[in-house]
């Protein structure tokens, strides 16, 4: 049961930096995913765990054992550190037979010839892929190649899963259905999974844990769910959901009234600490507005986007635009005019450095 | 009434399917090809085969005591049957083995050699990986006799071979190479494997280069060691390139004919090609059976080399997050692997050159003393006054070689022109109109001159001018040089327009641009560096082409090349060493200017 802890790690491409002074610890057994647009250094990390890039300073270890240091010019190679990785596009080896490629890794551990066919046949079962054995992996479609590589890296059972984007290459509907299949395995397998991933839905959908980066730095390291309803800042709050938080400038008095947006409201923050006078951002989830007669706030039908289970509002008020989402098929005509207020909870950010102050309630008056 | 009406009908149906198939560009291009080129492939190939069956004026008559123009198995009786004074073992069966042994070896250095840089600058972190990587390909831009000429000048002595004068090593160093090292099987093996390494180089590095990092880190991953990822992983997906290569090599060294002419005749040592030079004059009927046998062999390496590319285990498109390879490091071994290597290159790539400028300079043969040096051969003049042979002013001031010079550019840049431009148009034919037999025909065909040899293509279409009055001089020269080509610029036109979504050009379709426009407005433009390679190319090969053109030039002066061969032979070995420096100098000038000006590049279209 591995634990992942990396202390100060960065790694610096020249004089651009992809990683910046990474702190994560990754207890075992957890699912963590790391998350943030391309190029935020998510796959820099999760490669420089694994010991495919040598990181520029840190520490890293695995299960007590330290892999990388920096300053004692400790660097395990990825074959020592005991860890699978599945790749973003497979990598499955284009000479060798669906059984060959699985095995391989296998025989490098020197095990005698029955014990792989048996532990091969475990995992084609288990992957249902074993009709496709003698095949190439040119010969198998983006789905069977997918199941493959997580054969091939979970034949030798790691206990430290690295996977890097790995259902990207997949059509939607068999990438819902790989999710379901990954969660599963995570149980089954007992490790510990690193994910890397841009989609968020995939995030929330998967992990035990959330770690979102910009540029290279680590934006907040949550619980999916947690890191939806308290984002740390702006960044996540607008990476976290779809549709995207509402965002609306405005200011807060030293009452605690915060005018925004033509509108007015009484902010009462969740843990009753005073927030003083200053230029805020109001995040407003779009489930949290609600539209219905009771509404105090009047709001003009901008445009309606049903999609069966829920409909997307897009709402005018007053020149600001909101987005609403109601659960249900329901269609309002263009230029409606409609009442809305806000239940639940809002978020108001620092608008000077985008951090979060407070979570709480936000009503109307 | 109701027949007539049904008729014309179908007529129109007829007439109007005609029209729009006539009206896509596509069709009518590859229609004209498939006429232009079976008519220059095929028809010179059937008008060959009859030469085989044709008694010939002359002593071939007289021998086969037969009348010229009957036809005849004679040759073929006489050249693989004939065990009097071991004929046919002489004059096929020895050369023949001798084809086989050098074509093999020769394939297998340049890929051990061609493959272990192309993994050191790929894969490694090896020092200097520039210079290895820009003087690489040098061998290949330079004519392949440079080197073997600069082996036997440097090599030679009193000896061996035509026992005429002492070359570098025996004249300075008082070292006397003995016979097997400086003629037959083992230098011409050795000058041609080094010359076609950069093909080695270019295909093989191409692949690892291009190879997804992943699919080695996913062996390290599963616990792999370093020899046997090599060994498992990296080898098996370069192996096809590594067929393809030696089947190319091979192709190519079976077809050469400059070198073992300067390494092999000397000492008598024939291959299939210089027999059938030497046949041609006196016995054309069965050199042209030698030809046809080369002939043979090329299509059948061609078909091998379909097999082995097209096999289950294809590459998978998808490519992984490249740049991100972890290169082996090389550690204590680095330098002097480094090192090693930069010395061959110099050997193999300058010192030729500084040899041949010191014996363009040398008065008197084996002498390397500064009082025995002289420019007269570049500048001299009123020469015949002090020189028993040779010209009587020196290259330079020698109108005969500015002539062979202007001929051979102008023959370089036509061909270049023809090729090219008919490469482009191939391409997007087959592009267009991908998946259709026609397209295939003509991809087919227009890669059908490759598999030639050069020496049989041009006795070929001397067979074929013979028949034809009109077809002579620059025009013929010109004909040959073009088809010949061609494979090189319709390769790099096909990939290029592959690589060109159709999109593209249907977007200019739709605002109603007609066909020229869009070729020259959108299509050249967007694939410019490719097309650009495709013109080059050929432009180069025919600069320093000798074999293609041997047989076929009106006067040995004619071209730069031929100008060469005939003072090598005659011995006048310091203005044969001038007019070949002059010549390398030419063809990486030209390649350079090419380079600079268009970003075109000859390792873009190398690679058959």
């Amino acid at each position: 049961m591995p634990e992942i802890i990396l202390k100060n790690v960065a790694k610096r491409f020249g004089k651009f930096v992809a990683v910046d002074n990474l702190n994560l610890n990754i207890p075992s057994n957890s699912f963590i995913t790391l998350l943030g647009p391309s190029g935020c250094g998510k796959t820099t990390t999760l490669r420089m765990i694994a010991g495919l890039e040598t990181p520029t300073e840190g520490q890293i270890s695995i299960d007590g054992k330290v892999v990388f240091d920096a300053d004692q010019g400790v660097n395990l190679p990825p074959n020592k550190r005991d860890v699978g990785f599945l790749f973003q596009n497979y990598a499955l080896w284009p000479h060798m037979t669906v059984y060959q490629n699985i095995a391989f890794g296998l025989e490098n551990l020197k095990w005698d010839k029955k014990r792989i066919q048996e532990r091969v046949k475990e995992l084609l079962v288990m992957l249902r892929i074993e009709q496709f054995e003698k095949r190439y992996p040119s010969e198998l479609s983006g789905g069977q190649q997918q199941r493959v590589a997580i054969a091939r890296t979970l034949a030798p059972g790691p206990k430290v899963l690295f996977m890097d984007e790995p259902l990207s290459n997949l059509d939607a509907k068999l990438r819902m259905e790989m999710r379901t299949e990954l969660k599963r395995l995570h149980r089954d397998t007992d490790s510990t999974f690193v994910y890397v991933t841009h989609d968020q839905l995939e995030a929330m959908t998967l992990s035990t844990k959330v770690c979102i980066m910009e540029t290279g730095v680590l934006q907040q390291y949550a619980p999916p769910l947690e890191m939806y309803n308290n984002p740390a800042n702006l960044f996540v709050a607008d990476f976290m959901g779809n549709p995207t938080m509402n965002f609306i400038d405005g200011r807060i008095a030293a009452n605690g009234e915060v005018s925004f947006g033509g509108m007015k409201a009484r902010f009462e923050p969740q843990d009753g600490k005073a927030l003083g006078e200053r230029d805020v951002v109001v995040g407003v989830r779009p489930e949290y507005i609600h539209i219905d007669e009771d509404g105090v706030q009047e709001a003009t039908v901008y445009s309606t986007l049903p999609s069966g289970m829920e409909t997307t509002v897009k709402l005018d008020v007053k020149g600001t635009s909101l987005t609403a989402v109601v659960f249900g098929d329901v269609d309002y005509p263009v230029d409606a005019k409609v009442k809305i207020s806000f239940h639940k909870a809002a978020v108001l950010f620092d608008k000077a450095d985008g951090k979060n102050i407070a979570r709480g309630r936000l009503t109307l008056i | 009434m109701q027949q007539t009406i049904d008729r014309s009908i179908r007529m129109n149906r007829v007439k109007g399917r005609m029209r729009a198939w006539f009206s896509k560009p596509a069709n009518v291009i590859l229609l004209i090809f498939l006429v232009t080129l079976v008519v220059l492939t095929l028809y010179p190939l059937i008008t060959m085969l009859l030469e085989t069956v044709t008694i010939h004026v002359g002593r071939e008559a007289r021998a086969a005591k037969q009348t010229a123009g009957d036809f005849s198995f004679y040759h073929f009786q006489r050249l693989f049957a004939t065990a009097e004074n071991d004929y046919s073992w002489i004059q096929f069966y020895q050369p023949f083995l001798n084809t086989l042994i050098v074509s093999l070896a020769s394939s297998l250095i340049a890929i051990l050699f061609g493959g272990v840089v192309a993994f050191l600058v790929t894969r490694t972190n090896l020092k200097y990986k520039k210079f290895v990587s820009a003087v690489f390909t040098f061998p290949y831009i330079m004519p392949s006799w440079t080197l073997a000429l600069f082996w036997e000048t440097f090599f030679k002595n009193v000896n061996i071979g035509l026992k005429t004068s002492n070359g570098i090593m025996a004249a300075v160093f008082g070292i006397y190479m003995p016979e097997w090292f400086v003629y037959g099987a083992f230098p011409i093996a050795l000058v041609l494997g080094l010359h076609y390494a950069p093909f080695a180089y270019i295909l093989i590095g191409g692949i690892l280069r291009n190879m997804d990092a992943n699919l080695e880190e996913a062996a390290t991953i599963l616990k792999t060691s370093r020899p046997r990822i090599i060994w498992r992983i990296t080898l098996p997906i370069v192996k096809p390139a590594m067929l393809s290569t030696f089947l190319l090599v091979f192709a190519s060294s079976m077809s050469a004919y400059s070198v073992p002419v300067f390494l092999g005749s000397p000492v008598r040592y024939y291959v299939l090609s210089t027999k059938m030079k030497s046949l041609m004059d006196s016995y054309p009927g069965q050199a042209y059976i030698i030809v046809g046998v080369m002939i043979l062999f090329g299509v059948a390496i061609l078909l091998l080399n379909q097999k082995v590319t097209n096999s289950r285990k294809q590459f998978t498109t998808v490519t992984g997050k490249s740049g991100q390879i972890s290169k082996i490091n090389l550690g204590k071994a680095n330098r002097p692997v480094a090192i090693i290597l930069v010395v061959i290159l110099l050997l193999v790539a300058v010192v030729p050159l500084v040899t041949f400028a010191m014996e363009s300079i040398i008065i008197k043969a084996g002498d390397y003393s500064l009082s025995n040096m002289t420019l007269d051969f570049w500048i001299g003049t009123n020469l015949s006054e002090r020189l028993d042979q040779g010209d009587s002013t020196g290259i330079l001031l020698n109108p005969k070689v500015w002539n062979a010079l202007g001929y051979s550019l102008g023959l370089a840049v036509t061909c270049a022109l023809v090729a090219g431009t008919c490469g482009i148009l191939v391409g997007y034919g087959v592009a267009k109109r991908r998946g259709s037999k026609l397209a295939s025909w003509v991809n087919s065909l227009s890669f059908f001159p490759y598999l030639m040899p050069s020496l049989a293509f041009g006795a070929i279409y001397l067979a074929m001018s013979s028949k034809i009055p009109w077809l002579r001089g620059f025009l013929l020269l010109g004909l040959v040089g073009s088809v010949k080509y061609l494979p090189f610029a319709s390769r790099s036109g096909v990939n290029a327009m592959l690589q060109l979504s159709g999109e593209i050009e249907e977007a200019a379709v739709i605002t109603g641009v007609p066909w020229w426009k869009r070729m020259l407005r959108v299509i050249f433009p967007i694939q410019k560096s490719s097309f650009l390679s495709g013109y080059l190319l050929p432009m180069v090969s025919c600069m320093r082409e000798l074999s293609l053109f041997v047989l076929l030039v009106p006067t040995s002066n004619t071209i730069l090349t031929t100008m060469l061969m005939q003072y090598s032979e005659k011995g006048w070995a310091q203005f044969g060493n001038a007019i070949n420096l002059l010549i390398i100098i030419v063809v990486l000038l030209v390649n350079y200017i090419v380079n600079k000006l268009t970003g075109a590049s000859i390792d873009k279209g190398v690679g058959g």
